[in-house]
């Protein structure tokens, strides 16, 4: 196969993905990038800061979007999905549903006219929910591509946009398209989803106002989120003094389905205690655990640096239960400290649940549509911890990120360039 | 319209950072003070200068105000200088036609209770860039090209990875290992975690695909002696241990993996007093066998004791801060296994971090076979007590809140991953720095993992953290995947910011050649009296050459003392105009 017909496809645009499709597209190889949603980034787009060296997270993913947005080898298809999968390695046709996002890409500039004209304003899942966008939207101001995307589900077809739209990019009336395409090789970066930790109804996430997770915490915490960065609680508004982290929620849990460990929540939670602090030095900052698995390069010395210079108070032992007060919303941590083996109840006007991680939605029919195995916990099997941790059944089917179980950034990053090399030792072979 | 000799026409953005700047700098203000500068023809504030919104912006404003030269008043280079370089490029502008002022680092995190000052302070610094840029100029885009050979540097199960790949995507590889055999650690091990495979079942197919393989060169018994050159094109001199003959050979990128050294705990639990206290290395390395046998009297072991985080962990003492990673997993693996074959396991730990795909499986299920878990606290360490050959153990169990006591026969410590003994001349022969736990430091601790600050040197496995053998494959593939890059685009472009020696004022001194820690200037003898002459490639743009000459000889492309001074005099005397309140 010649470099120009070589392809690759990567699906999934989260940080693992990307790599991967930098590093091929880096080779000389041509790349098919496919994101369901309307932005690549994934989840760590929506990450405030990022342990363990506290940088911020957009400052450092931005120049990758903006590499993969301009890279001549890389073709960017957002709101796609893998729709079937034929052929093998070396030869692969994939078929491909474009979901209509009613603005046409080579036209939108990304200009924002139509959104401060729209008159819907809906949740926005960016956000968690906690703040609001139009029916017409871009996720983040970062976006990539920077192109309007319209939610039909809450669009009332007023067609404000459409008259002020200068470049006559948005159509109301577009439909989903399919696409055919032949690529050599697949890799699977379709990352993660975090457990419902609403699961937990002892926890009272869903039930109390002010026990919120962790992606909302990041969310609440981060300037361009919907408090501007200011770490309030939902209630009322006010800066909590005392938060409590609760730690291994849809994680480790054999009755809950999820025995494995979830890799990040440990050192989330310390970062985001950290970053309490850092907003309010006053406050009283807990996380409880079961054990802290700070084991990655830098992470124990991060531990070890919330606890002496933060502050922060780490309790071992599984909480039993939250309760709230009859008028304040304030909460109370009920929980046997292991090591004193005495219950205690402790006080917090901020919970924040650290929720486990779990394969992505749509992975079971994704995964059948290609043909490759599932581990017992929902993600795609590799074919073997030493020889292949990026390999699947499928020879050219490559898996890399949180699509094999969960990762950190780094880890993540370090398995999408090992995906890119076995894809292009297929690309550049012919598949044999 | 790039043209260098045209006045200068400046464009300023000012980047708000969503609250990072906007939240304590008045951004607007420094952007309206930067239109009133001599030489400004745009100036604007914008939410994130560095997405895509922003970067059209810039191209925009080029085009439209016949902007010549911009400058980005946002956060550290580091990271967006290659973005907004890019940006002034694709406008039609030469890349080094761009300054950037760091008002966040610099400004807005560190002075965030002092917003005016800190607004003060970003003035100054957007007037002193401002200076700066009218005096710039264009400078050359240079490309080296890239040999298609790759030196790997430790031949462990992450170098043997990285070789195959490269060889099998059709590149050629010089394999360097300084003991006689390839495989490393994993190779010793008996009980290799998550699977039921020895180490030596999965080093030896590797071993053999590696000899097999036509364009691999596996030289044993030898390490590199010599290391010179730059991206692309670096020379190597191979040292065979035995016969101390020496080659040259010349790559394009190297791959460092030269993995750890099991920590021996000298002075740790009693460690050395009895031939039945070893470490979990040193368990894994005893053969294989139906019956675990006393070391020191060949009787069989019927209680066993393993203690975690041995030289890991420890607050303050350098070199074993760190968390070793893997030890929890091994010792589970190990005390599931061993459970069979004695009657007592018990594993004295801080954490348990059995993190990885089937670990925490295992660990279940060594609490299934009745292994005890007993955790320790962190600040007070288990005793280990070696009299007559008898062993006492005495710790203090956190979870049932009291003192307890043991008599094993055997103790097992699961001791630090740290580096080899050799990693200071790895470290000086690469250029490569290392951190807190004395393994190599990535160029980006999340997002470039693999790379280094060396432009060429890759790292992947051990060698840049602790960490398990799985995980140095998806390394050592990663780190090929870095090297192929290179490689199979056959050339790469250098930075142009290097240092320059003027041949007439060169007074043949040396100076510059002590002066520059990356070896880059030589001596153009041919030239009488010899003149200093740098190679721009291995020039780091650091100055320390240039700072030295005693004849002023040296100049430094795009930080010229002309353009230098300009930022003082910017920042010492600001334009009438502006002082007076803009
Ligand atoms: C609260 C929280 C905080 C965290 N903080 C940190 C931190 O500080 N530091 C750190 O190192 N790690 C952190 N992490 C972990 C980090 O988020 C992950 O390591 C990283 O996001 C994994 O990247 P990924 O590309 O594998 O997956 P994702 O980021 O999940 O990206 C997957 C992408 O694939 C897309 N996709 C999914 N299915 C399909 C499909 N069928 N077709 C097409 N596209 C699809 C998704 O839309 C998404 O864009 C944190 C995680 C959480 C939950
Ligand atoms: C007790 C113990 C048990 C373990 N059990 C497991 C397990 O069950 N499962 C698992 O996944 N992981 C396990 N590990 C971790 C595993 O050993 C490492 O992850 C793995 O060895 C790392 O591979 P590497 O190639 O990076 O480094 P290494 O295996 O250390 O190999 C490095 C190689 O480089 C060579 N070298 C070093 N310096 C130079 C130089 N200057 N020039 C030339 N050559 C050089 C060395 O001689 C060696 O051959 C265990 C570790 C320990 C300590
Ligand atoms: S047509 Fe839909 S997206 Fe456009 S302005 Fe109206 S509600 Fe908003
Ligand atoms: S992996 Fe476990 S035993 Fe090893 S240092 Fe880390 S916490 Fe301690
Ligand atoms: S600028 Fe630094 S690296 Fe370059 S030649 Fe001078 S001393 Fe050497």
């Amino acid at each position: 196969m010649s470099k120009e017909t070589a392809r690759a496809l990567v699906v999934g645009g989260g940080v693992a993905g990307m790599q991967a499709a930098l590093d091929i597209a880096n080779q000389g190889f041509k790349v098919y990038l496919v994101e369901r949603s309307p932005s690549i980034g994934g989840r760590m787009a929506m990450l405030d800061k990022t342990f363990p060296t506290l940088d911020c997270s957009a400052c450092i993913l931005t120049p990758k979007l903006s590499e993969i947005a301009r890279h001549p080898n890389i073709r960017l298809m957002t709101c796609a999905e893998v729709g079937s999968v034929t052929g093998s390695a070396g030869n692969f046709r994939v078929k491909l549903r474009r979901k209509a996002r009613f603005v046409r890409e080579n036209l939108c500039s990304g200009c924002g006219a139509c959104s401060a004209e729209c008159p819907v304003e809906v949740a926005n899942e960016f956000d968690q929910g906690l703040g609001f966008r139009k029916a017409i939207y871009t996720p983040f101001p970062q976006a990539t591509p920077n192109v309007y995307t319209v939610d039909k589900e809450n669009c009332i077809d007023c067609s404000r946009c459409v008259k002020v739209c200068e470049r006559n990019a948005i159509d109301l009336e577009m439909k989903d398209s399919f696409v055919n395409l032949d690529v050599g090789t697949i890799i699977i970066a379709t990352g993660f989803e975090l457990f419902d930790v609403s699961r937990y109804p002892r926890l009272g996430y869903g039930q109390y106002p002010n026990v919120i997770h962790a992606m909302e915490f990041e969310r609440l915490i981060n300037a361009a989120g919907p408090t501007h960065g200011h770490l309030i609680r939902l209630s009322d508004g006010k800066k909590p003094k005392s938060i409590g982290f609760i730690q291994c929620v849809g994680a480790r849990d054999v009755q809950k389905g999820v025995p494995y460990c979830s890799r990040v929540c440990c050192m989330y939670s310390i970062k985001n205690a950290v970053m309490a602090l850092e907003h309010n030095p006053e406050a009283e900052v807990w996380v409880y655990y079961a054990d802290i698995r700070a084991f990655g390069k830098g992470f124990e010395e991060f531990y070890e640096m919330a606890k002496s210079r933060f502050g922060v108070r780490f309790v071992r032992g599984r909480v039993a239960e939250v309760m709230e007060g009859k008028s304040s919303h304030d909460l109370v941590v009920k929980v046997e400290d292991t090591a004193t083996s005495k219950l205690r109840l402790i006080e917090h006007d901020l919970v924040v649940i650290s929720p486990g991680v779990i394969p992505s939605s749509g992975m079971d029919t994704m995964a059948k549509k290609i043909g490759i195995d599932q581990t017992n916990d929902g993600y795609i099997e590799i074919s073997h911890t030493f020889f292949g941790p990026t390999i699947t059944k499928i020879p050219g089917v490559f898996v890399c990120g949180c699509a094999d179980g969960p990762k950190d950034i780094p880890d993540s990053v370090s398995a999408g360039s090992a995906a890119a090399m076995k894809a292009t030792i297929i690309l550049s072979s012919g598949g044999t | 319209m790039s043209g260098t000799e045209d006045e200068p026409r400046i464009g300023v953005f000012v980047c708000h950072c969503g609250h990072n700047i906007a939240g304590t700098v008045d951004v607007e203000a420094v952007a309206h003070m930067a239109s009133n500068l001599p030489g400004v023809a745009f100036a604007a504030d914008e939410m994130f200068m560095c997405s895509d919104a922003g970067q059209t912006l810039i191209k925009e404003k080029i085009k439209e105000h016949n902007l010549n030269r911009v400058v980005v008043a946002s956060c550290s280079p580091r990271m967006h200088e290659p973005t907004f370089r890019r940006v002034v490029e694709e406008a039609g502008l030469n890349r080094y036609l761009f300054d950037q002022v760091n008002l966040r680092e610099h400004v807005s995190w560190c002075h965030m209770r002092e917003p005016e000052l800190a607004t003060e302070k970003a003035i100054d610094l957007v007037r002193m860039s401002v200076a700066r840029a009218s005096k710039l100029q264009n400078l050359p885009i240079k490309k080296v090209n890239v040999l298609p050979t790759t030196l790997v540097v430790g031949g462990g199960i992450a170098g043997l990875r990285a070789s195959l790949d490269i060889a099998d995507r059709g590149f050629d590889v010089l394999l360097v290992e300084k003991t006689p055999k390839l495989g490393g650690n994993v190779a010793k091990w008996t009980h290799l975690f998550p699977s039921d495979e020895t180490g030596a079942d999965i080093i030896k197919p590797l071993i053999r695909d590696v000899k097999k393989n036509k364009r691999i060169k596996i030289l044993t018994e030898s390490k590199v002696s010599e290391f010179d050159g730059y991206i692309g094109n670096f020379g190597v001199t191979v040292k065979n241990l035995k016969t101390e003959k020496e080659e040259r050979y010349e790559v394009g990128a190297v791959i460092v993996t030269t993995g750890f050294e099991p920590f021996k705990p000298v002075g740790y639990y009693s460690y050395g007093e009895s031939p039945d206290i070893l470490t979990l290395a040193e368990l894994q390395e005893l053969p294989r066998s139906e019956q675990l046998l006393k070391i020191s009297n060949g009787k069989p072991v019927k209680k066993v004791v393993f203690i975690g985080c041995v030289g890991s962990r420890q607050p303050g003492v350098k070199g074993h801060e760190h968390c070793s990673r893997h030890c929890c997993s091994a010792t589970a693996k190990a005390a599931a296994d061993l459970r069979d074959r004695v009657d007592e396991v018990l594993v004295l730990y801080q954490d348990i971090r059995t993190y990885g795909k089937g670990h925490e499986e295992f660990h279940r299920m060594a609490r299934q076979k009745h292994v005890i878990y007993s955790k320790f606290p962190q600040n007070e360490y288990p005793d280990v007590i070696v009299k007559k050959s008898k062993i006492t153990i005495k710790w203090r169990d956190v979870l049932a809140d009291e003192d307890l006591e043991f008599e094993p026969d055997m103790v097992v410590l699961a001791s630090a991953m740290i580096p080899p003994e050799d990693v200071e001349e790895t470290s000086h022969l690469f250029s490569l720095t290392r951190s807190g736990d004395g393994f190599f430091n990535p160029e980006h601790i999340k997002l470039a993992p693999l790379t280094t600050h060396t432009a060429g040197v890759m790292i992947a496995g051990a060698a840049q953290a602790a960490k398990n053998a799985s995980e140095s494959v998806i390394d050592a593939s990663g780190a090929a995947a870095k090297a192929v890059g290179l490689m199979a685009q056959g050339e790469v472009e250098i930075e142009s910011t290097v240092s320059h020696v003027i041949p007439e004022l060169c007074s043949s001194c040396h100076t510059c050649l002590t002066a520059c820690a990356y070896n880059a200037i030589s001596m153009d003898e041919t030239k009488d009296p010899p003149i200093a002459v740098v190679t721009e490639a291995k020039c780091h743009g650091c100055g320390t050459c240039a700072a030295a000459c005693p004849s002023s000889a040296i100049v430094m492309y795009h930080s010229t003392d002309d353009q230098i001074l300009t930022m003082v005099e910017a920042f010492l005397c600001p334009s009438p105009s502006i002082q007076g309140g803009g």
